[in-house]
């Protein structure tokens, strides 16, 4: 018992650090990083060979196409060594050692911590606010407990990192605007209709964004979808493909009534939808409003069509201008973002001190519940036969009399560690240490 | 009675002021800030009104202090209930600034030494009349700050500028569906103050009309957000123009609520004092 005080006292000194050790798309070009990247089987394999035990306590690794990165934990005095041992690791392909040591970055505890969280909230991202990296920090973590080397530090900071990404997501508008072509129509379709539930879209032409657009249309709630196409083979695939209802290219100006939002992407050389179909289709339509957005150049729409009451135009430039104001509004968002980060990485280093300290605690008070059992060992003869009742009343009288006078020094102690003062929180914890 | 409407203004001005704040820097924990003032705000508000009317002894509207106190706590009440059904927070921004105006005259113009007449305190038909109307007001009110956001917005999309107004103002259809619905209820409750009002004058004198400036302004009134209502439903008029009328509306409105006190007529009642 003695030992084992000593031992979780000693142990909880021992602080470990938090390495990362990585590269992303800041600090290094494709080339360097598809020679790092690792698949899952490759991170799997890889982390039990990295992680020794001894001098890589715990590993994680995030590989995607934007970042290679290795979290670790190791023992504070051996973090040269443990950078050295993850670096080495890193490079297997041996590319020239000072060649990647141009490209590769190395963080420490807080440092680390912060890194974590602003990757995971996406705002160390290509794109700021993207969603997917969160999924591929999640993904991470679940490869890096198969492979059974995320220990006590790294379950924790990761828990603790969804939980960050979460609050980001949540409290700012990070992610709150389109910045994405594709996505745009379904931007613009809110601004208009609110919701995008049972409106129709018309979608005239193929094309890749054109198609993506109205896949998000669809997913963001519209309920039907008209395709028009010169060719009606392209229809007709189309139209399976997103179940919707081909319509025959030459009586666009009839379905053009019918539709809330309509997406244009020919490769016609001129106007498709004229002012004159687009006054008609609003006359029938009653008014309703109509957002028509073009992404073909040259222009599909005629931009006279948006002098129309109720029907927005909208041609691929003032696309991008939504998309380089939304940009701007994410870039306002993430300072704020930074913010959100700064105070979780002050509490969570906090909480690790206060994990560290755990273990100290628990020990001290067993020890005491133990002098308070052997005690009433050495009296139990005097006090004849009792009831089982009895004898537990009388070793839960003890056990809480004990924690009862102890519990105001270990919350002194805590105080002390909080207020990083581990020293002082020592010599209290001393003062209980038996005398050998 | 001060001390309490004193604690009100101070809530509505917190209200007004994270209001402006949420709307700019989008923080929805400042947004709840303004959420909590505006609904302490009014809680303290019917207190007052209800304090009011158990000291005066007499329905806390007849006086301007009182009339405009009421409509603050009337257009209080519809920016709550439009939080709730439409999210459209940007409402407040107009409309908690302009509360808080009213409230900060109710509080600076003094209360007369004066009784309500008797044939204004005995009749219950009185007090149900200025009631209809003041929610009308303030329906109206609300139809006018949502034409404004309505043109502000249509404005951005139109000419493609997608600056902060872009951003932060509520959909058209939003703004829109929010003009209409509260120029039903405006209408309908206009239509129920003009006839208790009918009522109460032919009980009181035999005759429903005077030909004063009150009443005038309050048919045109009644005529305009008619028109208005037929011209969204037969969907000729929609958007733009629409939001259009309801803006001009509010001209016939602020005349039909001030008309009397500069033009006279049956509607004064010799005891009210403006400032």
């Amino acid at each position: 018992m003695v030992a084992i005080t000593s031992l979780a006292c000693k142990r909880s000194f021992e602080t470990m650090s938090i390495v990362l050790v990585g590269v992303n798309h800041k600090t290094a070009p494709i080339e360097v990083r598809e020679l790092l990247a690792f698949s899952d089987e490759a991170c799997t394999d890889g982390l039990r060979r990295l992680v020794d035990g001894e001098v890589v306590r715990e590993g994680l690794i995030v590989s995607t196409c934007n970042r290679v990165e290795i979290l670790s934990t190791t023992k504070e005095e051996q973090f040269e060594q443990s950078t050295e041992r993850i670096t080495q690791f890193l490079d297997s392909n041996r590319l020239p050692l000072d060649f990647l040591g141009r490209h590769i970055y190395t963080h420490r505890d807080e440092e680390a911590v912060r890194h974590l969280f602003r990757v995971a909230s996406s705002l160390d991202s290509m794109v700021v606010g993207e969603p997917q990296v969160l999924g591929q920090v999640r993904h991470a973590y679940s490869l890096a407990v198969e492979a059974g080397t995320a220990g006590r530090v790294l379950k924790r900071l990761v828990h603790h990192t969804f939980r960050v990404a979460k609050r980001v997501r949540n409290e700012t508008g990070i992610a709150a605007n389109a910045v994405s072509i594709s996505y745009m129509a379904v931007e613009l379709g809110k601004k208009i209709f609110d919701s995008l539930k049972d409106q129709s879209v018309l979608l005239i032409g193929a094309g890749e964004m054109a198609e993506l657009s109205a896949r998000h249309l669809l997913n963001a709630g519209a309920s039907r979808l008209l395709i028009a196409n010169r060719t009606e083979d392209a229809s007709r695939r189309l139209a399976e493909e997103f179940r919707g209802e081909a319509v025959p290219f030459p009586e666009i100006g009839g379905s053009l009534s019918e539709a809330d939002i309509v997406i244009c992407s020919t490769a016609s050389p001129s106007f498709v939808i004229t002012e004159e179909m687009t006054r008609k289709a609003s006359e029938r339509r009653r008014n309703r409003p109509m957002c028509m957005i073009d992404i073909s150049v040259p222009r599909n729409i005629d931009p006279n069509a948006g002098k129309v009451p109720n029907v927005f135009v909208f041609d691929i430039d003032d696309l991008e201008s939504v998309i380089s104001s939304n940009i701007r509004e994410r870039e306002r968002e993430a300072e704020r973002a930074e913010l959100i980060v700064q105070s979780e990485v002050m509490q969570f280093q906090q909480s690790l001190r206060l994990m560290d300290l755990g273990p100290t605690i628990g020990a001290l008070r067993q020890r005491m519940q133990e002098i308070a059992r052997s005690e009433l060992g050495r009296q139990r003869n005097q006090l004849g036969p009792l009831t089982p009742e009895q004898e537990s009343a009388i070793e839960q009288l003890l056990i809480s009399t004990v924690n009862k006078i102890s519990h105001p020094v270990l919350n002194q102690m805590r105080r002390f560690y909080e207020a990083s003062d581990p020293e002082t929180m020592q010599e209290l914890a001393d003062t209980f240490r038996p005398e050998e | 009675m001060k001390s309490l409407l004193l604690a009100v203004l101070a809530a509505y001005l917190i209200a007004a002021i994270h209001s402006i704040l949420a709307f700019i820097n989008k923080r929805r924990a400042v947004q709840r800030v303004a959420e909590w003032s505006v609904a302490a705000g009014f809680v303290l508000h019917t207190a007052a009104l209800v304090a009011d009317w158990a000291i005066d002894g007499h329905y806390p509207l007849f006086f301007l202090r009182e009339t405009l106190s009421f409509l603050a706590w009337a257009l209080v009440a519809g920016y709550a209930l439009i939080l709730y059904r439409y999210k459209a927070q940007a409402l407040g921004v107009f409309a908690m600034p302009l509360i808080s105006v009213l409230t900060f005259i109710a509080l600076l113009i003094k209360s007369g030494p004066q009784d309500t007449p008797a044939a204004f305190s005995t009749t219950w038909l009185f007090p149900i009349h200025t009631t209809l109307l003041i929610f009308a007001y303030a329906a109206f009110f609300i139809v006018f700050m949502a034409s404004v956001m309505y043109l502000l917005q249509e404005r951005e999309l139109k000419l493609k500028t997608f600056g902060a107004i872009f951003h932060r103002l509520p959909s058209l259809s939003t703004v829109n569906q929010l003009a209409t619905t509260s120029a039903i209820f405006g209408l309908t409750l206009l239509t129920l103050g003009i006839a208790t009002g009918m009522l109460w004058s032919s009980a009181r004198d035999g005759r429903i009309w005077h030909n004063d400036p009150k009443e005038i302004f309050a048919l045109l009134t009644w005529l305009l957000y008619f028109l208005l209502l037929i011209y969204r439903s037969s969907a000729s008029w929609r958007g733009r123009n629409a939001a259009w009328l309801g803006v001009a509306g509010f001209a016939l409105v602020l005349c039909t609520f001030f008309g009397t006190r500069f033009l006279g007529g049956y509607h004064v009642f010799g005891l009210q004092t403006f400032f």
